[in-house]
């Protein structure tokens, strides 16, 4: 009998889970738009998820988990687009005898030089697959150093100081990469060699399973990073600066390690984008797209939540996409007096980041309190302490 | 005067004025205000649709602009900023609540100028507000009487501040909020004049920056983080300290830019937002707590203390 009631309430229990709710929603909210749209919306959608699921989970890290304001979340985003826009395509070109040095980005040049390299790309999966990971190994390395740097002289300021500086310095690399034409092309955007062009037509089947996988790692990661005892050391300092520095907690080194970290899976991130559009826009790498639709992806979801960054993540990108491919059908009045809908984008950030702050602080699905160890371990762990 | 000077002044002073309204938010109600961005391209807005459908100088439309500025600011502190201010809201989700309202407004700006280009048939789009100035002393009027506006609108604020029983209510409601509630201050009326203040000068300074350089909807968006580097140049500690630091960052980024681009070439012009950038990070790096952090009553008092010393 108790069995009985034992399954029946863990049944309860899962049926009550707001993750639950949530992940129907998204999924009927797909369903809708396959059955409307066919198979290729639903991939981009997702490539977009993915992409943004990594951006926003290392935003989830340094301010959801530490505390940090970090508004320039586009700053290390672009030192990862900027790397893989700049440098593997160098290697590639200096090992083919090809231009590689200053001149590698300059349209007359890249235009030629990138299809050689992809067409050597598409020779061999072998080398595709090495090419991926190099990208990643990349972004994921100039991602860690620009967020180090960034972090030196930032680190000891107050909050809002530290935000404000971090939007600034975000603003800025972006208006260096338009104007400095060696690095990514400047306002003419350079191209990126492709890892995905052995597949042909169906690169797009396969971007999005890669991907997600790299996402799936990063989420894991993550996961058992904020479980471990930096993690809670994380949390720690968010919730009381004043007592983790009486703990004995090193508050710029715990700091500093969040933002590097950060910085690196946020820069891996970009580099993903990258790969996926094919060319570095500096232009487009602005800090509303990857600073304050990341913010509302996180606080939608739930600060302080991975699985809540990611329902957030599918649930806003599915109703962007919604407005973008449903404009004419559902916002003809707007049409008929010459505004266009797609401004209603912005409306819908803003609208959710307002009722999210005054009606649903916590996000859909709330920072839950972990426990360190599985309840068994525990048990076994004070069993031997009273031996 | 020197063309960098004339386009310098009007834009430090639209500058000024709206990182005095970051600051005087920010001290009065912890707000870091983002909206102050979109409530700038507000201002500039009110005045092209007035110059433009009804004629006239630019000018003339200025104290509208201050208006429809004040009535983004009342909007904001109600619907918005009191109940967070009730929660007792911490600093970071203040500053996401004004992100939030900053981009449904940057929304509806971006309507309102297809909504004109639809009905009226003009371009608001890329607007050069300085075609519609006029000529004084062989310079554009607005080098002259922009600042002149700028001036005197800060002498009625600190007449507002130092002379009249509200304005002293609210000193002391930002020098100690607690003490000046318990002496029967209404605090809540404090917060809404100050950011029906604040939005105004917002709209002022943006409708003052539109003459110094392209407006567009999302002129604010670009010059919002000079916004906050005036304001924190300033040290976040009070309105005229806000301001100075307006006025030095919009100044240094005309006199830098062309400086270095007399020196190494017009190249240098892609990178004008660093010439600003770096003197907030210079001046931080040397006074903390910006330029009202500068002791320079103590600097004065110890200079005369050694001269009587040297006489006696």
């Amino acid at each position: 009998m108790t069995t009985q009631n034992g399954i029946s309430d863990k049944f309860k229990n899962i049926l009550l889970r707001r993750e639950l709710h949530v992940g129907i929603i998204i999924a009927a909210l797909l369903a809708f738009l396959y059955a409307s749209r066919g198979i290729n919306i639903i991939l981009t959608i997702l490539i977009q998820v993915t992409i943004f699921a990594i951006i926003t989970m290392s935003l989830n890290l340094e301010s959801g988990y530490t505390g940090i304001p970090q508004f320039g979340r586009v700053a290390a985003v672009i030192a990862g687009a900027f790397a893989v826009g700049g440098i593997p395509g160098r290697i590639m070109a200096s090992f083919m005898g090809l231009p590689s040095g200053r001149e590698y980005t300059l349209d007359t040049v890249n235009f030629k030089v990138v299809p050689e390299i992809n067409n050597l790309l598409a020779s061999s999966w072998l080398m595709s697959l090495g090419f991926l990971i190099m990208c990643i190994v990349i972004a994921g390395a100039s991602g860690a150093i620009i967020g180090w740097l960034i972090s030196r002289p930032a680190i000891r300021l107050k909050e809002a100081y530290l935000g404000i500086s971090m939007l600034a310095i975000g603003d800025f690399f972006m208006w260096v990469g338009h104007n400095w034409n060696l690095l990514v092309g400047g306002s003419t955007p350079a191209n990126v060699p492709d890892p995905f062009r052995i597949f042909g037509a169906a690169r797009f089947n396969v971007i999005v399973p890669v991907f997600f996988v790299i996402a799936i790692i990063i989420f894991i990661y993550l996961n058992k990073l904020t479980r471990s005892p930096f993690g809670r050391n994380l949390r720690m300092l968010r919730d009381n600066e004043l007592s983790a520095n009486a703990a004995g907690l090193n508050i710029v080194k715990v700091r500093t390690q969040s933002l590097v970290i950060g910085a690196c899976i946020a820069a891996i991130g970009g580099g993903l984008y990258v790969l996926y559009t094919g060319s570095v826009a500096a232009i487009g790498m602005t800090r509303l797209t990857f600073t304050f639709w990341p913010w509302a992806y996180m606080m939608l979801g739930g600060v302080g939540s991975n699985v809540g960054v990611f329902m957030g993540v599918f649930l806003l990108t599915i109703l962007r996409t919604m407005i973008i491919i449903f404009r004419s059908q559902w916002f003809g009045f707007l049409l008929a007096v010459g505004i266009d809908p797609l401004w209603l984008e912005f409306t819908l950030l803003g609208a959710v980041i307002i009722i999210v702050i005054l009606f649903l602080p916590h996000g859909l699905v709330p920072e839950k309190v972990e426990a360190m160890l599985p309840a068994n371990r525990v048990k076994k762990v004070m069993a031997q302490r009273e031996l | 005067m020197a063309p960098w000077l004339s386009s310098g002044l009007v834009y430090a002073s639209g500058l000024a004025l709206t990182a005095g309204s970051v600051t005087l938010l920010y001290i009065v109600t912890r707000t870091f205000n983002f909206a102050v961005a979109s409530m700038a391209t507000i201002g500039f807005y009110t005045v092209y649709t007035g110059v433009t459908l009804f004629g006239g100088l630019p000018y003339q439309y200025y104290p509208f602009a201050f208006i429809v500025g004040s009535i983004t600011g009342f909007i904001c502190y109600y619907g918005l900023n009191r109940p967070l201010l009730r929660r007792q809201a911490i600093e970071t989700t203040l500053m996401m609540s004004t992100l939030g309202y900053d981009l449904i407004l940057l929304s509806m700006i971006q309507m309102y100028a297809d909504f004109l280009t639809h009905t009226y048939k003009i371009f608001p789009r890329r607007v050069t507000m300085s075609l519609f100035d006029f000529e004084l002393f062989g310079d554009r009027a607005a080098a002259f009487i922009l600042p002149v506006i700028a001036i005197g609108f800060l002498t009625i604020l600190h007449i507002f501040l130092t002379k009249t029983k509200f304005g002293v209510a609210m000193r002391a409601t930002i020098e100690n909020p607690i003490l000046a509630g318990a002496s029967g201050i209404n605090s809540d009326r404090v917060y809404l004049v100050s950011w029906i203040i604040g939005g105004g000068m917002a709209a002022l300074g943006g409708s003052f920056m539109a003459m110094a350089m392209t407006g567009t909807p999302v002129m604010g968006m670009y010059t919002i983080p000079l916004m906050f580097a005036g304001a924190i140049l300033g040290g976040l500690g009070s309105i005229y300290g806000g301001i100075l630091g307006g006025l030095v960052i919009g100044l240094t980024e005309y006199a830098g830019v062309f400086l270095l681009s007399q020196q190494f070439g017009p190249w240098v012009l892609g990178y004008r937002m660093g010439i600003p950038l770096f003197i907030m990070a210079a001046t931080l790096l040397v006074f903390p707590r910006g330029l009202s952090g500068i002791p320079l009553l103590k600097i004065i008092k110890n200079f005369a203390e050694q001269k009587r010393g040297a006489r006696a």
